[in-house]
């Protein structure tokens, strides 16, 4: 654990209600470095990336990102989420709005671009995840590729320092998997830092720097891929393992 | 646009047709009925340059000369001039109606956004419009409009600058009647509209930086809007036939101005039925103006897209 760690995360604990969904949680990531947490359902894997942005509010621990405290009461919520992009299973497009109008919003309202600018920024980022062609269909036009394409657009386009992926893939018809997957990579390349939930174990495997697998909200193992993969020093970490294995 | 699939069989096309023949009639009565109105008013406007004021546009007894010398028609000659002598009555009064109508719908509306999202989105705020909505939309929209005018006696309060707008002060407390009781029934329409958008899109706004108010204004209540059209038509609907309500506290719009005519002529049948044509005028045009606005406004993918 160094002090010029770009993204640390130190011994978060969260609750809903008298649940406890975190417990103790830490990991580092240095800038331009891709992390992915896996772990099964419910294990709190949403939760932690949602704390990361505050969506949800961590009750414990400290988040640092590049030197701030993100859990800190004082800080401006929305100045933290326009520097951390979010990335949804759902893809949460905004149903009225076309490619264009969904990617150009926030440069437009929160960034304060001209609409001319806006627009401009929001070609940019739909040529960027090969969606040139689409700039004027609206959601429901789209395929659940091209959708969670326009959602990773959207978050880019605020130029955020940090990229946070919830399951970005697991909606997506097997087929349509691979044009998403095409486009994280190409972020990775450009140097991107991610944070990604994602049971795909090839892309894990290509681009991770670190692998954490959560279970029941604690962090039972974390480590490179091909060592954690490959070697993992905890048996609940193979079960798990073998469990995704058997379903792809 | 030329449609791309032309009907095949016979029987389509004569469907087809008597559809269109249907709907040709329904657009000549509307253009008839809009054209009658309209010029009634702008003649009262400039002060009677097509025919005096009060007088009908056509004369009645040039109308029933001409059916008189019609086999068939003359029976209804005597009648068909009685009616054409109202027009001008009944032309003031359906003005009163639709402006009482759109003044309350319009003002309704800015109250009943802020009222569905509050009631929604709000904390203590959920609570004072959930008062708000249920005490108007638990109680006689009739004994509303009495507590305004005789219990707060609210039509001598009307500004000086105001008082000469309408020729009663009452238009005022009509209006105002409506108006916040209109607000309850559009806010509960609007509501239920705003709770159908999916949550995620509003996590998703936040994601990106933006505030709640602004994710509100900017991504929920655009598309709660557009889903509240058919549901809103319906409150639309009900307040042309609601503002018939006006006449017991006195307003001349079209109710009141039949209700007088037919107890000076003893018609009561024919004034009602007539009376009911305006109105069953003025709810065709608002439901098909607004099935046109509802599909200008459709989002394009989302299926809500009528095919004219
Ligand atoms: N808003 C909430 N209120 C109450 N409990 C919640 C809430 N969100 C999540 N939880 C609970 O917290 C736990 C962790 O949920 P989370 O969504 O983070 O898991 P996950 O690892 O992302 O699971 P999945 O793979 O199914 O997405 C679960 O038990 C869940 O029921
Ligand atoms: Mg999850």
């Amino acid at each position: 654990m160094s002090d010029d760690d770009f993204l640390r995360v130190a011994d978060v604990s969260k609750w809903y209600g008298d649940e406890q969904v975190l417990e103790d949680v830490s990991f580092e990531m240095d800038r331009g470095d891709v992390t992915v947490l896996i772990g099964p359902s419910g294990s709190g894997k949403s939760t932690m990336l949602r704390c990361v942005n505050r969506l949800a509010e961590a009750q414990e621990g400290s988040i640092l990102l590049d030197g701030e405290e993100v859990l800190s009461p004082d800080l401006d919520v929305d100045d933290l989420r326009r520097e951390v992009g979010m990335v949804f299973q759902g893809f949460n497009l905004f149903a009225h709005l076309s490619a264009r109008g969904n990617v150009a919003l926030g440069p437009r309202r929160v960034l304060g671009l001209s609409d001319a600018d806006a627009g401009e920024r929001a070609e940019e980022q739909l040529d960027r995840v090969g969606l040139a062609d689409q700039l004027d269909s609206y959601p429901a036009e789209l395929s659940g590729g091209q959708k969670q394409r326009v959602g990773i657009a959207r978050a880019l386009a605020m130029e955020p320092k940090l990229m946070l992926f919830d399951e970005p893939t697991s909606a997506l018809d097997p087929e349509l998997i691979g044009e998403v997957l095409e486009v994280m990579h190409g972020l990775v390349d450009e140097g991107m830092t991610m944070l990604v939930v994602t049971h795909e174990m090839s892309f894990a495997r290509e681009v991770a720097d670190e692998v954490v697998f959560l279970d029941e909200g604690r962090v039972v193992e974390r480590g490179p891929p091909d060592q954690l993969f490959e070697r993992p020093d905890e048996e609940r970490t193979g079960r798990f393992l073998e469990r995704i294995a058997s379903h792809d | 646009m030329a449609s791309a699939t032309r009907p095949t069989t016979v029987r389509e096309r004569v469907a087809e047709s008597d559809r269109s023949v249907g709907r040709l009639l329904l657009v000549a009565a509307g253009a008839l009925f809009w054209g009658w109105l309209v010029v009634s008013w702008v003649n009262r406007w400039v002060g009677g340059v097509l025919v005096p004021v009060g007088q009908p546009l056509v004369p009645p007894g040039a109308v029933e000369a001409t059916l008189a010398g019609v086999p068939g028609l003359a029976a209804y000659a005597a009648d068909a001039a009685f009616v054409v002598e109202l027009t001008p009555e009944f032309a003031r009064g359906t003005w009163l109606t639709v402006v009482i109508t759109a003044v309350s719908l319009g003002l309704g509306f800015v109250i009943a956004v802020p009222l569905a999202v509050t009631r929604v989105y709000g904390r203590v705020s959920a609570w004072v419009s959930l008062a708000y909505t249920e005490l108007l939309r638990g109680t006689p929209l009739l004994a509303q409009l009495f507590v305004l005018y005789y219990g707060l006696n609210l039509a001598s309060y009307v500004p000086g600058a105001l008082s000469g707008v309408f020729a009663r002060n009452v238009v005022w407390v009509a209006i105002l009647g409506f108006t916040l009781n209109g607000a309850a029934y559009q806010a509960e329409y609007i509501r239920g509209a705003l709770e159908s958008v999916e949550e995620g899109q509003i996590t998703a706004g936040r994601a990106i930086g933006l505030s709640k108010l602004e994710t509100i204004y900017y991504v929920v209540l655009p598309q709660g809007l557009r889903y509240a059209i058919p549901s809103w038509t319906n409150e639309f609907v009900y307040l042309i036939k609601y503002s018939s309500l006006a006449a017991f506290i006195t307003v001349p719009e079209l109710y009141y101005r039949a209700d007088q005519i037919a107890s000076e002529t003893f018609r009561y049948t024919l004034i009602f039925v007539l009376t009911g044509v305006m109105y069953l005028a003025l709810v065709l045009t608002a439901s098909k103006v607004m099935a046109r606005v509802e599909g200008a406004v459709a989002i394009p993918g989302l299926g809500a897209e009528r095919g004219e």
